[in-house]
């Protein structure tokens, strides 16, 4: 029963951080051949440790996590990209490299 | 006759004091979807009746104008001075043109950009007295929640209780008025309507878009209650200036009385 209790807390828990909250993602071009995509969520918590991707024509390129202050830096590829912030499913927030400045 | 004259002279003053004065610190959109530079517009003026735009920082004892006191962006807790991004420019308002200011910022990264203006304060004669409006603004990028309620510890100040960036209209934005971090209790506030859209590159203001059925509408009144705190119904999409008067800690500047006011601008948007 306890462990039932833990379990649905658990559960309510993982429950509010997951759906209560809209994900968010923001990217810049730093102006010298990198991009800075910065994530979180819409009640401001970090998204630091969630998934970063960037794919070029639907192969992945590079998968990180977002560090700390809840950025990414990497290297501008050339040509199309999609940078996608993963923090799970119906949570993923895609942005195409074009409509990076 | 000449009594006459001088009933209509005082009316005319009195209506004049009647419409209120309001530092605008103006960005056409506070909402940002991604980074951008964004255009801001700092000038003195009414933003409902637009009937005449003050000097910024005229005093009573030099022609001289007093330079702004402060102006800088709060952005995850640090602090930008941005002074030196300011620019001297004349602002036409529908009846005259005054000294004014412009600036461009990077707003790129995600999260609040929380602007700060205290201009120098300002005289007006027709009450020989100064009125200095310490000014907030905030913008958003992307949608991420960080600076927009930090309390400031300003000698007057409103710090929103809502974000003042994401406000549908017909709904409503609270607030507490402060000094110096602590509530102003019954803070009196004036509120109005930007009445008119602003052209950037003629630095000018455009024709009125509603007509006040009443004089009592084009600047409208609240009191906060015992903690400072006040709501208000936004009963039209656009900017709406809020001024919480004489809530600041400062009551005297060069030996004349001086109204330390706070301001914050909150943006509607329509539901459609």
């Amino acid at each position: 029963m306890k462990t039932f209790g833990f379990t649905l807390l658990l559960i309510m828990v993982f429950s509010v951080a997951a759906y209560a909250h809209t994900p968010l993602m923001s990217c810049f071009d730093e102006g010298d051949g990198t991009v800075t995509c910065e994530g979180g969520f819409s009640d401001g918590s970090s998204s630091s440790g969630v998934e970063f991707m960037v794919k070029q024509n639907g192969n992945l390129v590079m998968r990180t996590k977002m560090n700390e202050f809840s950025e990414v830096n990497f290297e501008k590829p050339k040509g199309d990209y999609q940078a996608i912030f993963n923090a799970g499913e119906g949570h993923v927030v895609t942005i195409n490299g074009k409509d990076i400045f | 006759m000449k009594l006459l004259l001088t009933s209509i002279s005082l009316t005319l003053l009195l209506t004049a004091s009647a419409f209120a004065h309001f530092q605008m610190l103006y960005t056409p959109e506070s909402a940002l979807g991604q980074g951008a530079n964004i255009p801001l517009r700092l000038v003195f003026n009414h933003p409902f009746a637009d009937e005449h735009t003050m000097d910024m920082g005229k005093q009573h004892d030099s022609a001289a104008l007093s330079p702004v006191e402060a102006f800088y962006v709060v952005h995850k807790e640090r602090k930008t001075d941005l002074l030196e991004s300011l620019k001297q420019i004349s602002f036409k308002g529908n009846t005259n043109e005054a000294v004014a200011f412009a600036a461009e910022y990077a707003a790129r990264r995600m999260g609040d950009h929380l602007f700060v203006l205290q201009p120098a304060p300002y005289y007006e004669g027709n009450e020989d007295a100064y009125i200095q409006q310490i000014t907030k603004l905030v913008v958003n990028v992307a949608g991420l929640p960080t600076d927009w309620n930090s309390v400031l510890g300003l000698k007057a100040e409103i710090v929103p209780m809502t974000p003042p960036y994401a406000v549908w209209a017909g709904s409503t934005f609270s607030g507490i008025v402060m000094s110096e971090g602590e509530p102003v209790p019954f803070a009196e506030l004036e509120i109005e309507y930007l009445n008119h859209d602003v052209d950037l590159p003629t630095n000018s203001m455009g024709s009125a878009k509603v007509e006040a059925p009443h004089d009592s509408f084009v600047t409208l009144s609240l009191t906060a209650d015992a903690n400072g705190v006040f709501t208000f119904g936004l009963p039209k999409a656009g900017w709406w200036g809020f001024a919480a008067l004489g809530s600041g800690s400062d009551d005297e500047y060069k030996g004349k009385e001086l109204s330390q006011d706070a301001v914050i601008w909150v943006q509607a948007k329509e539901m459609k």
